[in-house]
């Protein structure tokens, strides 16, 4: 590892093997292996930590802009009573939330203990609460910023300032690939970028395959993976046979150059590529039934219903990492009609997606995680017109939950104070969240390190506790 | 294994200085030591210190905080135990049970000490322990401690400004690790060695001692490529070359010398060696984080990089013009006003929802953390929080040095455009601009005015006396006689009235572009603005402006936890440093700070930057880690030559160019890329570090880019200027991205080829949305500083590089400035020309043979094929979602510039030859041979 050449043509070897299929012999595939191993001082997919661990993948189901557990899982009945009476914030470093005139907003949202559990979530959750008990609910987290970029970089990376590698990507470098052909981090995006863009899903200092790969809901998956009009199949297929036939001539007067072999194997790769990706990412061949219970087909669920059915797809097909983008919580003007519609979008396609893990036996080894990079206040400030019922940025109090791989279903754990300003009981920093959801992942946080500019980096940034509670 | 050997080897020496004492005292009899017992002995040169190294942070430095209810800070907290184990932790006299040695030893499952994997202790540490326990554990006091240390113990103690603790500041560094810190020394060079044959000389010395033989001299040919990559990033001329190869014929030395003389002089090598200081600052033209706002003026620092290389500015005038460039000349130089863009060139950001003091203090950490790598090779955002594990730097320090910015404030005040700078191109670009931010203004009027009628309307059908919401409010009407917003909003108005007000406000900063702002900043208070989102001018009267700040160190890095006080100073570990004084008054901190770092005397700085010079011209730096002299980074291969070109470096006025000369007109650098013997090599140098040969690279982002604009004939060698922007994937740059409340407008290309078609260097460079092309070949994202690029080889690059449109615009091109050139040529000659141009180097007959082949198989194919061309959009329809109803909603994006836009010359539109020849083009641009360098 001390020689940058040696690494990268190390790196090289592994980069190209996402795509790799029959076309290398079995002999040749064993030493570009056991090379690997030998390459990458992280564990890689040999070394589970904890192999008791019960989930092999993930999907991530990521709500930007900060849902408001106040309105959505963690009920708070006094606020009934404070309902626009002034509020005062304490805050030693003043910003736009710490000023001007405040006052206290209570949930439009109705309640109900759901499930056998009795789980606390607003009625608006039509489908879901059927799922009630699967789920386990966290109310104790906290992150360290109420800016959007840097809580989602925070939520994804462990690092505000972003440029550190994704947890999709910590864990493929941990667990390894489960299908050579498909990229092990895929990410489901909107139409439009998050806040923060792609750094939400880079690899930072980890090598380059394990970045996450974005499929684009509309026009081509990956960029570029289609030729541009006009060039047929043929003309592809002759243009590379002739690459070919002159990268050989170049590499016999090169025979020790390492890294020519891999970059003519990845135009090969590329190659079968742009027939299989299309393939893998198929719904349409999906049975009517299926596409009903993620609310395909359908206004407004269709586009989440989608992206939730293309993430169960990839995971069954051995993508290790999914995630799934949801926009915006961001409701600072009326958390009844903003919130409410996208209850609306997300709640049959979440649902269809646990009842379908489930009923595919996919639920116990999947861990599928519902969370935004902050949660909402229990205030809200003056508006635009003057006051609105919506809800500020809260980096002290938020709720994610949990299902399936290895979780404490039917449990909530933790507690806001009465009115939702912060978490109270159980608190943990989102450090210590993401060391939980690698041990579900059968990952130590403090094994998986990576050796970057200087000193061992992890994900957790320097180390965290394992929220043993949310854990069955 | 090999590796993690090799990390632990780095461990040991980073995290503790290994004591060879022990293996002397097991050896001798006591007494021979004095009054100290084999136990205390151990205590004081390994316990202590490990303790302290390894187990303190979470059991004692911190004594409300104890981690385990297990206190180490002294003997009794020992022996007592904690919540897990007791009394067994220290069985004095069984040192093999008791858990203080197992737990180090990894042995009991999820009570691993130190928890970290990579901070486990080696088993010398961990026999340490045991032994020590065996010897009944002795404790001493810190003065003893201190004594035993003095006599006995190995490494050397490095004199600071002083740690938190007195086990930091008395701890001891093996002299290896603290290289950097050393008097950068002339290494002796025998008689016959003449300065010019120094580099042979060095690196000869090193080849010999491992009885490695070098490969022999590449071909003129490949030097000729090899060198006019490495100076301007570009390839070389197929006419300059032949002329270099007929030279090198005659007088190889002396036609050497001249080709890197004229690729010296040539003003596309500024553009190549600053995009590798731009790399190093992080430049981009946008601030990132949720608005992503445009620097509207901070192409004018990437010009004044570009000139500063091609004008072989003296590297110490580069630094002190980067720190303090507003304090070194008169306050009106815009020269030396826009080289402290530097300082701003970190992701930055204050928005409502911020606090402005911890966006404050961001900035101090960035600036106090990128000084020190860019130009000391220290990070020393380490020492933030704890005084630094590895090196020699105390938090004091850290806020010490971070003290000299404390006056620094933002402004982008006017600097009058110098002679040398560049503003062709800025009407054009400014009618876009302003179409684009009319088109928002009045498109915001007629939502305006919609409102307003609906206002009235509802108050018409009420019957109430209103014609306005603001009028009903003056009137103190009932808030139920008042309507809400949802009732005369529609939410694709509301999403659209916001993305406008976004866009009106965004386009009209970014007219700054145009005028003769500096992106920079000037000595004062620190004025705690709630939002930035337009320019910041400079205030009157600077130093009564706002609070002037009085740094002190923050405990545990907390802002909320100030504590003692400190004062401007350089870095103490630094020789010389303790005869620094920096100014008390704001005003020349910043010079004096450059003035130090810049200086003869100072151990880091000439190293530093004769270290990056090297990287860059062989694939790897002498010192691995150009950001990182530390313990922790790699250590000098060749430390004598270091040392040597620092002294050339300093004593050539700080001439880079001059650095470029010395090491080019080298055998080592003209060494050939295939070593004869591999398995010597293999054998001998396994980490590929003697030099024995040339490394081969592949190209860079920017240079395969730009290879293909000036392969194909298109590309426009203009210099400087406002930042231009090539075509991009379509997709991409239509892909709608979020930035704080909304969408940002699309990225459109500009109208014509040639301003499209110039280097990559002056392509728009935004943090929220890169160039898919570049990013996928490794352009670093300009979050970090990039120490030394990567260069991955994965299959999403061959999707770019075969199927973009870019790359078969390029193709195209390629073939068509072939065939217009010489239309009554053979394929064949076309086919030898394409070639010679894309590699360099004359077709071979088998090469030419495969290629007409396929040119004539193809051809057919090409004259039948139907090809629709290529429709630009002048208008884009988008969804996105409203973020106040959080309903979807679809909205219209005029795309102004597809209104008169050139396409480059298309596929569809090509004649069936040109087509033909462009995907040979194609394949060439594909190929290994054109991708690496050797």
């Amino acid at each position: 590892m001390k020689n940058p050449l040696f690494r990268q043509s190390a790196a090289t070897r592994r980069d190209f093997m996402y795509g790799m299929t029959s076309s290398i012999g079995s002999v040749a595939l064993t030493s570009l292996l056991s090379r690997e191993a030998r390459a990458y001082p992280g564990p890689g997919a040999q070394a589970v930590h904890f192999p008791k661990a019960k989930a092999k993948r993930c999907i991530f189901l990521y709500m930007e802009g900060g849902p408001s557990h106040i309105d959505l899982f963690d009920p708070k009945p006094k606020l009934d009573e404070l309902h626009l009476k002034k509020f005062v914030r304490d805050g030693k470093a003043k910003s736009a939330m710490e000023s001007g005139k405040r006052y206290y907003v209570k949930s439009p949202f109705e309640f109900k203990k759901m499930g056998q559990s009795g789980a606390d979530m607003a009625t608006a959750w039509e489908h879901l609460k059927t799922n009630a008990d699967d789920m386990c609910f966290y109310r104790g987290l906290q992150v360290d910023s109420v800016n959007h970029p840097a809580a989602n970089y925070q939520a994804n990376t462990g690092n505000q300032f972003g440029g550190d590698p994704a947890i999709g990507s910590w864990v493929n470098y941990g667990l390894g690939s489960m299908n050579q052909d498909l990229p092990g981090f895929v990410v489901l995006p909107e139409l439009a970028q998050p806040q923060g863009g792609a750094s939400n899903w880079a690899n930072g200092y980890l090598p380059s395959q394990f970045q996450g790969t974005p499929l684009r809901p509309k026009g081509s998956p990956i960029l570029d993976i289609h030729p541009p009009k006009g060039v047929t199949k043929e003309q592809q297929r002759k243009n590379l046979d002739l690459l070919a036939k002159i990268n050989q001539m170049h590499q016999e007067k090169n025979p020790h150059h390492g890294d020519l072999a891999a970059r003519m194997e990845n135009y090969e790769l590329a190659y079968r590529m742009q027939s299989q990706v299309p393939t893998a990412v198929n719904i349409e061949s999906e049975p009517k039934s299926v596409r009903k219970l993620y609310g395909i087909d359908e206004k407004p669920t269709d586009d989440v219903g989608r992206r939730c059915l293309l993430a169960r797809k990839l995971v069954e097909q051995g993508v290790r990492f999914v995630q799934v983008y949801v926009s915006t919580w961001d409701s600072h003007d009326s958390i009844q009609t903003a919130h409410g519609s996208l209850v609306k979008r997300v709640d049959k396609p979440i649902s269809g997606l646990l009842t379908d893990l489930k009923e595919r036996g996919m639920l116990e080894d999947t861990l599928v995680i519902w969370m935004g990079e902050f949660g909402r206040t229990p205030d809200n400030g003056l508006r635009g017109p003057g006051v609105a019922y919506g809800r500020d940025h809260n980096s002290k109090a938020m709720t994610v939950w949990m299902a399936g791989g290895g979780v404490n279903a039917g449990h909530t754990i933790g507690a806001t104070d009465e009115i939702g300003a912060e978490a109270v009981e159980t608190v943990h920093h989102i450090r210590d969240f993401h060391c939980t959801l690698l041990k579900l992942l059968g990952l130590d946080d403090n094994k998986l390190t990576y050796y970057h500019a200087g000193r061992f980096k992890q994900l957790s940034q320097f180390g965290g506790t394992v929220i043993d509670p949310l854990i069955a | 294994m090999e590796m993690k050997i090799n990390w632990k080897q780095v461990l040991i020496v980073v995290a503790f200085v290994q004591v060879v004492y022990l293996g002397k005292a097991s050896a001798d009899e006591p007494s021979q030591t004095g009054a100290y017992s084999k136990g205390e002995m151990l205590y004081a040169l390994q316990i202590k210190p490990l303790f302290a190294a390894k187990c303190n942070a979470c059991h004692g430095d911190e004594p409300e905080k104890i981690k385990g209810d297990f206190d180490m800070r002294s003997r009794d907290g020992m022996l007592k135990g904690g919540d897990y184990f007791a009394e067994e932790v220290v069985i004095l006299g069984k040192g093999d049970d008791s858990f203080l040695y197992i737990l180090t030893t990894r042995a009991e499952e999820d009570y691993e000490m130190p928890p970290k994997e990579a901070d486990a202790l080696t088993k010398d540490e961990q026999w340490a322990i045991r032994d020590w326990i065996n010897e009944g554990a002795p404790w001493l006091e810190d003065e003893i401690v201190l004594a035993i240390q003095d006599k006995y113990a190995e490494g050397v103690k490095v004199v600071t400004s002083g740690g938190l603790s007195d086990d930091w500041t008395n701890r001891r560094y093996d002299k290896a690790d603290i290289w950097a810190y050393q008097p950068i020394t002339a290494p002796i060079l025998p008689a016959e060695i003449a300065p010019q044959q120094a580099i042979d000389y060095f690196i000869g010395q090193k080849l010999q001692a491992i009885g490695l033989p070098p490969a022999g001299e590449a071909s003129p040919l490949e030097l000729a490529r090899r060198a006019s990559y490495n100076l301007l990033g570009l390839p070389s001329h197929p006419e300059r070359t032949r002329s270099f190869v007929q030279a090198f014929a005659e007088n190889p030395d002396n036609a050497w010398r001249d080709y890197v003389d004229t690729l010296l002089s040539s003003s596309h090598y500024g553009e190549h060696w600053g995009r590798h200081w731009l790399d190093v600052v992080r430049y981009a033209d946008t601030s990132g984080f949720a608005n992503d706002y445009e620097r509207p003026n901070a192409w004018r620092y990437r010009d004044y990089v570009i000139r500063s290389f091609n004008d072989d500015k003296p590297y110490d005038l580069f630094i002190k013009e980067q720190i303090a460039g507003d304090e070194l000349y008169d306050r009106q130089s815009s020269e030396g006003l826009v080289a402290t863009g530097f300082l701003r060139m970190g992701a930055w950001e204050q928005t409502g929802m911020s606090s402005a003091t911890e966006t404050r203090q961001l900035f101090l950490d960035d600036v106090t953390d990128t000084v020190g790598q860019v130009f000391l090779a220290h990070a020393l955002q380490c020492a933030k929080c704890h005084d630094h594990k590895f090196d020699p730097i105390p938090t004091q320090d850290y806020y010490s040095f971070q003290a000299i910015f404390s006056a620094t404030q933002f402004s982008e005040p006017e600097a009058a455009w110098t002679e040398a700078e560049v503003q062709k191109g800025m009407e054009e670009d400014r009618r876009l601009l302003e179409a684009q931010y009319k088109s928002a203004v009045g498109r915001l009027d007629k939502l305006n005015r919609k409102k307003r009628e609906r206002e009235k309307a509802w108050f018409a059908e009420r019957g109430l006396p209103y014609k306005s919401v603001s009028e009903a409010k003056k009137a103190g009407a009932d808030p139920s006689q008042i309507p809400q917003d949802e009732e005369i909003v529609m939410p694709e108005e509301s999403g659209l009235h916001r993305i406008l007000r976004k866009w009106k406000s965004r386009y009209s900063w970014e007219k700054d572009r145009y005028m003769p702002y500096a992106y920079s900043v000037h000595n004062g208070g620190t004025v705690l603005h709630k939002e930035v989102s337009r320019r910041l001018p400079k205030p009157d009267n600077p130093m009564d402006t706002g609070e002037l700040e009085q740094t002190a160190i923050l405990d545990g890095g907390d802002l909320n936890s100030p504590s003692t006080p400190v004062f401007p100073a350089v870095l103490s570990a630094v020789p010389g440093s303790e005869s620094i004084k920096l100014p008390k008054d704001p005003e020349g901190r910043r010079l004096s700070l450059a003035q130090w770092i810049a200086s003869d005397g100072n151990t880091l700085t000439a190293r530093v930057m004769v270290n990056r010079i090297w990287g860059y011209h062989f694939g790897v730096p002498l010192a691995g880690n150009p950001n990182n002299f530390g313990a922790t980074g790699k250590k000098p291969t060749h430390p004598e030559l270091l040392d040597w070109l620092a002294l050339e470096f300093q004593k050539s006025g700080w001439s880079v160019k001059a650095m470029h000369r010395l090491i080019m007109n080298t055998d080592v650098y003209r060494r050939s890329a295939r070593h004869p013997d591999q398995r010597a090599l293999q054998e001998k140098d396994p980490l590929l570090e003697s030099l024995a040969q040339f490394h081969p690279r592949r190209l860079a982002a920017e240079e395969l880019r730009d290879s293909m604009l000036a392969i194909s004939g298109e590309l426009n060698r203009d210099l400087g200027g406002i930042p231009i922007r090539p075509d991009i994937n379509m997709e991409a740059a239509l892909q709608p991205r979020m930035i704080m409340g909304t969408y940002a407008p699309s990225y459109v290309p500009s109208p014509l080829p040639e301003q499209r078609n110039r280097r990559t260097i002056y392509a728009h460079k935004a943090r929220g949305i890169r160039d898919p092309f570049l990013e996928v070949f490794n352009q670093p994202s300009p979050e970090f500083s990039c120490e030394q690029r990567d260069s991955s080889n994965v299959t999403p690059q061959v999707f770019s590089l075969l199927n973009s449109k870019e790359t078969q615009d390029r193709s195209v091109a390629f073939a068509n400035s072939i065939v217009t050139l010489s239309p009554d040529e053979s394929p064949e000659n076309w086919i030898a020309t394409a070639i010679e141009k894309a590699l360099g180097r004359p077709a071979s007959d088998s090469e030419l043979q495969l290629f007409c082949e396929h040119y004539h198989e193809m051809l057919p194919k090409h004259r039948s094929a139907e090809l629709a061309s290529v429709v630009y959009p002048t208008s884009v329809k988008r969804d996105a979602i409203d973020e106040v109803s959080g309903v979807p909603f679809e909205f219209e994006e005029e795309l102004f510039v597809f209104a008169e836009y050139h396409p480059d010359q298309s596929f569809a539109d090509s004649s069936p030859e040109v087509r033909a020849l462009s995907d040979i083009c194609l394949v060439l641009f594909n190929a290994n041979e054109f991708a690496y360098l050797y």
